[in-house]
């Protein structure tokens, strides 16, 4: 946690928002080195993940995260954000001749473990009388996370595609994500050393979670292929592992919680 | 997405261009305005008041976003985009009447806006799931009147946003609410838009939207701000003829939706909170 500073700035977060980037981008150069189906079926997985932050919000909102300004002025800004790396990536697919995120999505798993993670506004929110401010904590651990899978995810495929038009591409997104897991990281270290409750729910929380955040919803196919590509064979376990770790240090959570995460990104 | 608006006043003629839209969405500015003119020339008491209404207002805007969110629009590729950029653009909006208040010395800062969210107690702590129940039983429906909801108070904005600048006549806040105004202008195409196709498509929503609108329907803030405040910002901004004058244009405005013709929510909701503060003043 030392990386981050003690209190993130929103308001100058929100001053410098990142918008539309894709005319930045050379697409030329990317058109000269095509990706390989895979990795453009990856790439769409990603663009989907990024652009459903309202979907995101949508689970957030109906709880006291939504009371807290400071949080909410954060949530706002980074959903136009990532509008907009999902924009960026639709590019790279756009280049290919392909659909991009809103293209038709196959059925999700509809797995009964993963029940929670589909659960909607009148649960969310009945739950969410219950759970009170502690909730907070919870969210803003589980967006640390996330950066956490897809920070890994971006690293794999720039890695495998071997392709430096879509390096470039990734190291453009890259400072737009750092600052969200900037955000997250000194949310998460100052709320979950507030109560003894917030850890508790965070706990469970990140047990029962879905990664990346919103995968539940996504289609079973693409999503398979996510957690194949990524979360597969010896390198995919160790950087399964790694994220556990990194969970395993959060101020209050143990090594349980972050096996436990680890075990739900392994295939 | 090009959204042929065909509304009869802030947008005829009009189409609303979703990626364009979004594409071109800035911050609202002030940097280049000469707020230091506030030290010389300070604004009264009374705009002042008015003024951190339409900033609280204008910062929990998300509050009404998770309103919207409990029906299907989410899954409307249009509706999310326009939310994201709606949302960024109405956060600016109270950065900026924040900016005006901090040369006056009033402070609007996140815990104060947060413990102003805390006392909105549990009817906000229930008001997803009802909506949400609601949202379940008439279904996509339910978007039509959210859309409808949305054009009226992004009218209510609009008007008055110019009625506080031709009040005040002060050059550099009249600057900055006619910059204010015209963004909230484009919110009102997007949602009279919306509203119109949804409406036009089903008797159903009109209906629902009709009995809601004409019934529960009260001015933007009435259910986050203390109800003094909104008597006393309403009782300024639309007294006199000309906030008459206003509340029957912007009925008219409404009136034109698809079955929602004779509707007279703007006159009937300034003219209780206007007899509140004069002790019955007519209002037609």
């Amino acid at each position: 946690m030392s990386d981050f500073p003690e209190r993130f700035d929103v308001r100058a977060f929100t001053r410098s928002a990142q918008g539309r980037f894709r005319d930045e981008l050379d697409l030329d150069a990317l058109a000269g080195q095509p990706l390989t189906p895979d990795d453009l079926c990856l790439v769409r997985f990603l663009s989907r993940v990024e652009g459903a932050s309202m979907e995101h919000l949508r689970d957030v909102l109906m709880t006291a995260t939504h009371k807290d300004a400071r949080v909410t002025a954060f949530l706002v800004t980074w959903a136009y954000e990532k509008s907009w790396i999902a924009d960026a990536l639709d590019a790279v697919l756009d280049v290919h001749d392909q659909p991009g995120r809103a293209a038709p999505e196959g059925r999700p798993a509809r797995k009964w473990s993963e029940r929670r993670s589909r659960r909607g506004p009148l649960w969310r929110s009945l739950a969410a009388i219950a759970q009170g401010d502690a909730v907070v904590a919870a969210h803003m651990t589980a967006g640390l996370v996330d950066e956490w899978v897809m920070g890994v995810t971006y690293e794999m495929l720039a890695g495998r595609a071997g392709s430096n038009a879509l390096s470039k591409v990734i190291d453009r997104i890259e400072p737009v994500k750092r600052r969200h897991e900037e955000f997250f990281a000194t949310e998460a270290h100052r709320r979950l050393q507030d109560t003894d409750r917030a850890v508790r729910l965070t706990r469970t929380e990140l047990r029962r979670s879905v990664w990346p955040i919103g995968a539940a919803r996504r289609g079973a196919e693409d999503r398979e292929q996510f957690a194949r590509a990524v979360f597969a064979g010896a390198e995919g376990q160790a950087r399964a592992a790694s994220i556990g770790a990194r969970v395993a240090r959060l101020t209050g959570l143990t090594e349980a919680t972050g096996a436990a995460v680890a075990r739900s990104l392994r295939w | 997405m090009v959204i042929r608006c065909v509304g009869p006043v802030d947008c005829t003629g009009m189409a609303f261009d979703i990626d364009e839209y979004a594409a071109g969405s800035r911050a609202v500015r002030w940097d280049d305005l000469d707020l230091d003119h506030f030290r010389t020339h300070p604004l009264p008491a009374a705009t002042l008041r008015t003024l951190r209404y339409m900033t609280d207002v204008e910062y929990h805007t998300i509050c009404y976003t998770r309103d919207l969110l409990t029906t299907p629009s989410h899954a409307d590729d249009d509706v999310a985009r326009f939310m994201i950029t709606w949302n960024r653009e109405e956060f600016w909006h109270g950065e900026a009447l924040a900016a005006v208040l901090r040369m006056h010395g009033i402070e609007v800062g996140f815990d104060q806006l947060r413990a102003n969210r805390l006392k909105f107690g549990w009817k906000d702590s229930l008001n997803p799931a009802v909506q949400s129940v609601l949202g379940r039983v008439v279904g996509r429906d339910f978007i039509a009147v959210h859309m409808s909801w949305g054009a009226a108070n992004e009218y209510t904005a609009v008007a008055a946003y110019k009625r506080m600048a031709a009040m005040e006549q002060d050059p550099v806040l009249a600057e900055l609410l006619r910059r204010i105004a015209q963004q909230e202008a484009r919110h009102v195409a997007f949602y009279v838009t919306q509203a119109r196709q949804r409406l036009a498509a089903s008797r159903k929503a009109q209906r629902l939207t009709r009995a809601l609108l004409k019934h529960a329907w009260a001015p933007v803030g009435s259910s986050i701000m203390d109800h003094e405040e909104v008597v006393f910002v309403f009782g300024q901004l639309m007294s006199g003829p000309e906030g008459v004058a206003e509340a029957k244009r912007l009925d008219g405005n409404i009136s034109a939706l698809p079955g929602m013709a004779g509707l007279r929510i703007f006159e009937k909701a300034f003219g209780r909170l206007l007899a509140e503060v004069r002790g019955g003043e007519s209002f037609s």
